[in-house]
């Protein structure tokens, strides 16, 4: 079983914490985490900064008047091909 | 996930799901809520138009972002006058400021912030920037993908995305310092 390092594992922990890795690689990340506190504590910081970027970026959506807007003009656009 | 186009799909099936996406990036981009709407129409059409042009595997949502946003470079940023902030890429970065996990290690502070300062913050930063850090951490693109959409290397993204949130980190700290969330300096010992 190979170890991940300090360095190894803040150098994937982006692609751990949007679960980009695989199931091996995101295995040895998460042992090296909960046996690292310095690793851990940067861990739970990036997550947090992350979990409120998705919070707060994603409340927003598409106005529904704009929503409408747009069909029509895409159906006006096709009554012309 | 990315979603290739399949022959036969329509077109509102593949790009009508993208809406809230496309807005929130046009939002983040402009930074004006009503340029932000005339973009996001402007997008959907130019995507209509060039609908039957796609080139198959490529995926939607990435492909409506591009034209939104060479749609954006080429009719709205000029209105603006903001300067292209390419050579950002080849200054070196400021010392990075440590002071935000040194006070509070797991960044509790986050939770406090309203998100409107957090959105302000976000759109406080030269474009290139945010443009990256909102696909990823917004929009949960991956790096690839960002890649593609925005035509630029993977490891600009990477840089440009470790830069940007450092930057908003820093400016969310000071700004919960200012506010009282967390005193300087208080949690490490």
């Amino acid at each position: 079983m190979s170890q991940v390092d300090c360095r190894e594992a803040m150098a994937k922990l982006d692609e751990y914490l949007k679960q980009e890795l695989t199931p091996d690689l995101a295995a040895e990340v998460r042992r090296h985490l909960e046996h690292c506190r310095p690793c851990f504590s940067h861990a739970r910081f990036e997550e947090n900064f992350l979990a409120m970027m998705e919070s707060c970026g994603r409340k927003e959506t598409c106005p529904e008047k704009l929503r409408a807007k747009i069909l029509a003009a895409l159906k006006s656009e096709a009554r012309r091909d | 996930m990315v979603e290739p186009f399949t022959a036969g799909r329509s077109f509102d099936d593949e790009a009508l799901p993208h809406l809230d996406a496309l807005y929130r990036v046009a939002l983040r981009l402009t930074a004006d809520p009503t340029l932000a709407e005339d973009l996001v129409q402007d997008t959907m059409l130019k995507a209509y138009r060039s609908w039957r042009q796609y080139r198959p595997g490529t995926n939607a949502k990435g492909w409506l972002l591009t034209i939104l946003r060479n749609t954006f470079i080429n009719d709205y940023r000029r209105r603006k006058h903001e300067p292209v902030a390419m050579d950002l890429d080849l200054v070196e970065p400021h010392a990075i400021d440590r002071s935000p996990q040194e006070t509070d290690p797991e960044g509790s502070f986050f939770s406090q912030i309203v998100d409107a300062k957090v959105l302000e913050a976000i759109d406080s930063l030269p474009t290139d920037f945010r443009e990256v850090l909102v696909l990823s951490d917004v929009e949960g693109m991956r790096y690839a993908e960002i890649a593609e959409t925005l035509k630029i290397p993977v490891g600009t993204v990477k840089s440009r995305l470790f830069r940007a949130r450092h930057q908003l980190q820093a400016d969310l700290y000071a700004h919960a310092v200012e506010m009282g969330y967390i005193r300087p300096r208080e949690a490490r010992t």
